[in-house]
């Protein structure tokens, strides 16, 4: 059986002035339909540019896509805008990824028009109306602007939005960091209700791991462009592998008072992605780096049953047999 | 060096700050009185509008007018009372006695001005001393914060975001302030960055025994960093003590819906408890408890009176109804 989403060492190359920058450089993995993929990693990662990348909003440079078994690294243009209707998007910035010019009913009625997805006008009122009612908006602010709008209701219509051509796999970029948290709790809510009900496969991109944690059922720590540590939510947060997961892990200021803390303090910060040098791309902070690292690019090895680490010392560290 | 005594310095009595508009007077600050002691840290913790933000900008006198207008209320610092002093003066005390750390790195410093002459500049400003001494102590002060000194010379465009931070910071401390008030210092920067600048707080705060009022959302930098925490909602503090005492006795319906909605790294929650509805619009504030409409522990009274700020025991404040017949029977 061919899995719901695969992606085979996909690569996202820019050319600056400055030389190539590597912003995806090699990422592959696959998604089971209704599993939720956690991408995590800080800013300068690639996880954005991956999750647009998948979606062909950026062409890819090299590498292979392949949905539902079909091969669409390479989609014809007519092919490309189909496949809107299968895969969709909702951005971290619900105050400027929606018109300020168009009201919420024109927002989310905007994809239905452009698919002929409905017949008539009664039928298109119809479907935003249960489009509404399906993310918790309440009718009154049909004809209101965003603008009108707290951060909240407004990434509801981002949500109902890309729920108009019922999708079956959405790419979440972190739809939750403009939001309070009492906001940000009712979001994640409802975006786990709608994958309950409606079957939804996601990729959940976000800098916050508690955020993660929470909604996915795996996990990839993207660091400058490529993945070093991939594997189940529970075992990456009970026993991570990679250097850079642990320090990671370490650093999130955590609310219990009594929980003992051992941070990890990183030396320097990210390096640039624009010709990066052979060798693992976390050498330069890591403080477990030896002569291989600096040399030679480390590759995915499962170390457990769905558990792949990209460490050349992994079991050193770790003290794995 | 300074010695460490315990005594307040700071008292801010019935704060009240108010944005005239032409929609309406926003009430953005009701009533708030809160002390600090010398060399503590105390958070502000609250949402988007609590009016965390608005209390700080009161503190240095630079709330923006038209429209904001500090209505009523005494800010002491050592006794005096600021909101009684000159522009000049509160000039001079505004960068020495206390500065002030905004959110985002990239905007608060000059793009066209080294980042030593900004640091020189200050020191210039509150001292007597000369160009070069001035300069060798900016020096200083970028070796304090983690940044060579031979980057004196640079310009905030050739920083990355977590030193420009300490960049901030290095100017903030130059002149040993009393209060050093941090606004969300940290939000704009990555976790592993995060950590490295709290840490170089957390010294500096040592080494120069200096006092914090650190403004956040993020409970998890509040229990990393403070002594005493105030958790506002609708421009009062619901509630107040030390970390202890509001991270572990939660008292207040608000503060305990704010742990319940957070994910929580070291737990396994199915399904998170989100605060139901909205936070009350600042321009048309009920007249009784302003969380009544998103609490689910209100009662009829709750209704009819606008709650007394309550002392649960050792100085922790909860400003709720819930804790009115618990305390009579104290008494």
């Amino acid at each position: 059986m061919s899995k719901f989403l695969e992606v085979k060492n996909l690569k996202k190359y820019y050319e600056t002035n400055r030389g190539t920058l590597h912003a995806v450089d090699g990422v592959s993995f696959s998604l089971e339909k209704g599993e939720t993929l956690g991408v995590v990693g800080e800013s300068g990662c690639g996880k954005s540019t991956l999750g647009q990348t998948v979606l062909h909003l950026r062409k890819p440079t090299e590498g292979e896509i392949y949905f539902n078994g079909e091969d669409i690294s390479n989609p014809t243009k007519k092919k490309r805008h189909d496949l809107c209707q299968h895969m969709q998007i909702i951005f971290q910035d619900p105050f400027s990824s929606l018109n300020p010019r168009m009201t919420v009913k024109q927002i989310i009625s905007e994809p239905l028009k452009i698919f002929n997805a409905v017949k008539n006008k009664g039928e298109l009122e119809e479907r935003v109306a249960k489009l509404m009612e399906t993310v918790g908006l309440a009718k009154r602010f049909v004809n209101t602007y965003p603008h009108e709008l707290d951060g909240g209701r407004r990434q509801r219509i981002g949500i109902a939005r890309a729920l108009a051509l019922e999708p079956s796999f959405i790419v979440c970029d972190e739809p939750v960091s403009a939001l309070d948290v009492s906001i940000q709790a009712q979001v994640l809510n409802l975006m786990q209700d709608l994958q309950e009900q409606l079957n939804l496969t996601y990729i959940f991109i976000t800098h916050d791991l508690s955020v993660v944690k929470h909604i996915s059922n795996n996990i990839m720590v993207m660091y400058l462009g490529v993945v070093v540590e991939h594997t189940s939510s529970q075992s990456l947060f009970a026993a991570p592998l990679h250097p850079y997961t642990k320090a990671l892990l370490s650093a999130i200021p955590h609310s219990d008072i009594d929980m003992p803390r051992e941070r990890i303090l990183l030396r320097g910060e990210i390096s640039s992605p624009i010709e990066p040098p052979p060798g693992c791309r976390f050498a330069k902070r890591c403080n477990y780096a030896t002569e291989k690292c600096f040399t030679e690019d480390p590759v995915m090895e499962e170390i457990y049953p769905g558990h792949e680490v990209a460490c050349h010392n992994v079991k050193e560290i770790n003290a794995i047999p | 060096m300074k010695t460490k005594d315990t005594t307040v310095f700071l008292e801010v009595k019935n704060l009240v700050i108010h944005y005239e508009t032409d929609n309406g007077v926003v009430e953005a600050v009701n009533n708030i009185s809160f002390k600090m002691n010398r060399g503590e840290t105390l958070s502000l913790v609250g949402e988007t509008g609590a009016g965390k933000t608005t209390t700080a900008l009161g503190l240095l006198n630079l709330v923006p007018n038209p429209p904001g207008r500090i209505i009523a209320g005494e800010i002491l610092l050592n006794g005096e009372n600021l909101l009684k002093m000159s522009p000049h003066q509160m000039q001079k005390i505004r960068g020495s006695k206390i500065t002030m750390i905004f959110q985002d790195p990239m905007t608060s410093l000059n793009p066209i001005e080294t980042v030593g002459d900004q640091i020189s500049e200050v020191i210039k400003l509150h001292n007597k001393v000369s160009r070069a001494e001035a300069a060798q102590m900016a020096c200083d002060m970028l070796e304090k914060v983690g940044i060579p000194a031979e980057r004196y010379g640079d310009y905030p465009h050739q920083f990355s975001g977590g030193m420009k931070q300490r960049v901030v910071i290095a100017i903030a401390l130059a002149c040993d302030p009393e209060l050093l008030i941090s606004d969300e210092p940290t939000s704009a920067l990555d976790v592993t960055i995060q950590a490295q600048v709290l840490d170089t707080m957390r010294h500096l705060k040592q080494e120069l025994k200096t006092s914090m009022l650190m403004i956040t959302h993020d409970l998890g930098v509040v229990a990393e960093t403070s002594d005493n925490v105030a958790v506002m909602y609708a421009g009062e503090i619901v509630e107040y003590g030390a970390l202890r005492q509001v991270f572990k006795d939660t008292r207040h319906p608000y503060t305990q819906a704010l742990f319940d909605s957070l994910p929580d790294i070291n737990k396994n929650v199915e399904r998170l408890i989100p605060i139901k509805g909205l936070t009350p619009d600042p321009s048309s504030l009920p007249n009784y408890c302003s969380f009544y409409d998103r609490c689910t522990k209100r009662m009829e009274e709750c209704r009819k009176t606008d709650p007394a700020v309550l002392d649960v025991g050792d100085g922790h404040l909860v400003k709720c109804l819930l804790f009115a017949s618990e305390r009579s029977s104290h008494e």
